[in-house]
């Protein structure tokens, strides 16, 4: 099987992606991912120059709404939802780290 | 009679006992929750039981007077709903480990008009995690067994939402369909699934999987079940912008019963290759013989794209989900992996120990596809080919009205048979792939077993002819009059 996708292109992928894996996580990662993109090469069959993409389906306009501000009523419970809260704020870990920067 | 038998009706007989006081739907639910205490240990068809509430609303239901002309659609009728479908004060895990604390602050807008047409919501149902999978193995909380054999899958992703509705652990229930998770489980549980036009049903309230292609419907015992259940869910939602803006779908679409055996069917070649189980296929012979036979247009068409469906809807939809799952990073809500010292190492934390393993495969395919230098490659191809899937439904339906196949190539598999290898899992949707990358409405019907295992057969209208397809499935089911799945008949295996 020639490999579409290399191992650093998974890495690199999955740091985007905010994802970390061992090493043979990412070697079966490797196998599985390439063994599925194998089989998107059969698209290359069919010449697609003058083919417009569909990104979604849509029957019509989408219809728009009146541009009002409408009171959400739930907000205690999206508080509620979140792992750390203070106020009405939500805590997170440092943001900048010295070595990102 | 029996008060077990309670749990074969259909809703007109539940109305109606209703309406003659002969049950109550206290009673009913009761019955319900016996048996998903019976059997729940072994289908694990649940992931969330909400007995207590239901037979709170049982009561509340019965309080309220209600004459007798003016009954509610769905008054006092259970229903299961699956874990990726909002429904407020009740968990939403969508099967995965990363919601597993998660409970909806708000319903979804087919909750909504659930509630309002009088149901009892049973509990939450199992699921591949995000819908991602055709076996119910990828759940984050373990599988659900098939009640007709329980060492093989109920399929997937909706494969709680079949199982419970085949174990008659729940009259109806609610699945999602991105490229086949309605049409596929219930077909492996030998029960009606509909997948609707896209726009068709409101999508607000459904966690997302791939947006483009998501669809919530409806799966139950009987199509008149289902005609009514749609009816209720269907129509424009100011909250979703990609609802269509068209009245919800009427009973009064279906056409007069003198104008069923009009109905002109196609029967895609494409569909009929030889790596379809031959049982399956001959069955689906046997049925178009059938319909030749009472007269029916019979004609062949060809869909030249179809074998294509399957990898350009896997590039479209893991591009969709790899974009759409970002949204878990444990800020806001869900699973936070505690400890980290940086934001982006609680992200990355967070999201590797949270998703699955079929998920995170995914999430990385998608974000390759996405990625600057493969775009082009994959992603754009992948939405080109979708045109042309689309342009073969479009010109099939200018000579025929529906479209006659199998929901899936193969019976409902053994449990470990297809995950090793996730190209050969994603075979299993590879007949029910274009016509949810097209759009267009779906339904699968039993028509049949092979031994104990039933087979699914597929009918496709073009975009919001539900009335035509309802109709004619509802004829064929009468005219093939094949016995429901009674999972006490079926063979029981305790290993899995």
């Amino acid at each position: 099987m020639s490999e579409k996708i290399s191992l650093d292109e998974i890495k690199k992928m999955a740091q985007l992606s905010k994802l970390s894996f061992s090493q043979e996580e990412l070697e079966q990662f490797f196998v599985d991912i390439n063994s599925v993109v194998s089989h998107f090469d059969k698209l290359n069959q069919l010449d697609l120059s003058d083919v417009s993409p569909t990104s979604h389906i849509s029957w019509s306009q989408p219809p728009s709404n009146p541009d009002e501000p409408r009171e959400w009523p739930g907000r205690q419970e999206v508080f509620a939802h979140a792992p750390q809260v203070i106020d009405s704020y939500f805590i997170v870990p440092k943001v900048v780290d010295k070595q990102e920067e | 009679m029996n008060i077990a038998d309670l749990r074969h009706y259909s809703i007109e007989e539940y109305k109606k006992a209703y309406r003659s006081k002969e049950f109550t739907p206290t009673a009913v639910t009761r019955v319900f929750f016996d048996r998903i205490r019976e059997l729940e240990g072994d289908i694990h068809a649940f992931l969330a039981i909400d007995e207590e509430g239901a037979m709170k609303r049982a009561r509340e239901l019965e309080e309220k007077k209600i004459s007798d002309t003016d009954f509610p659609p769905l008054y006092g009728i259970p229903i299961a709903v699956k874990d990726n479908i909002c429904v407020k004060g009740l968990q939403a895990t969508c099967g995965s480990r990363i919601l597993r604390n998660f409970v909806a602050p708000y319903d979804a807008t087919v909750v909504e008009k659930l509630k309002k047409a009088g149901v009892i919501i049973l509990g939450k149902t199992n699921m591949d995690e995000f819908a991602m999978g055709s076996s119910t193995e990828n759940s984050g909380y373990g599988p659900t067994r098939n009640p007709l054999d329980r060492e093989r899958v109920p399929g997937g992703s909706s494969g709680g939402s079949a199982a419970c509705v085949a174990a008659l652990e729940a009259p109806l229930s609610l699945g999602s369909d991105t490229g086949g998770s309605v049409r596929q489980p219930a077909a492996f549980c030998g029960i009606v699934g509909l997948r609707p036009t896209y726009g068709r049903v409101s999508r607000y309230g459904l966690v997302s999987f791939a947006s483009s292609l998501d669809q919530i419907g409806p799966l139950t015992r009987t199509v008149d079940d289902c005609i009514t259940l749609f009816e209720v869910i269907s129509g424009q939602d100011e909250r979703d912008s990609t609802c269509a803006p068209y009245p919800p779908f009427s009973r009064n679409d279906i056409p007069k019963d003198e104008e069923i055996p009009k109905i002109r069917i196609g029967i895609p070649n494409e569909y009929f290759t030889p790596g379809v189980d031959p049982a399956i296929s001959g069955r689906i012979r046997e049925v178009i013989d059938l319909l030749v036979n009472k007269g029916f247009p019979v004609i062949n068409v060809s869909l030249p794209h179809t074998d294509f469906g399957l990898e350009s809807y896997y590039i479209v939809a893991l591009a969709e989900a790899s974009s759409n799952l970002a949204r878990y990073d444990g800020v806001l809500y869900g699973f936070r992996k505690e400890g980290s010292f940086t934001l982006q190492e609680m992200y990355t934390r967070t999201r590797t120990e949270g998703f699955g393993k079929e998920v995170l495969r995914r999430i990385v395919l998608g974000t390759y596809s996405l990625s600057s230098g493969y775009y082009d490659e994959y992603y754009l191809k992948g939405m080109k080919v979708r045109t042309l899937v689309r342009k073969d439904f479009e010109a099939s339906f200018q000579n025929c009205d529906l479209l006659l196949t199998p929901v899936t190539p193969c019976l409902p598999f053994r449990f470990g048979e297809r995950s090793r290898d996730p190209y050969q899992m994603y075979l299993a949707d590879v007949f029910t792939i274009p016509s949810a990358m097209a759009g267009i409405p779906g339904i699968s019907l039993n028509c049949g077993y092979q031994d104990h295992l039933p087979i699914g057969l597929q009918i496709l209208s073009a975009p919001f002819a539900e009335g035509k397809l309802l109709g004619f499935a509802r004829y064929l089911e009468k005219l093939l009059s094949i016995p429901l799945p009674f999972p006490e008949k079926m063979p029981r295996k305790e290993s899995l």
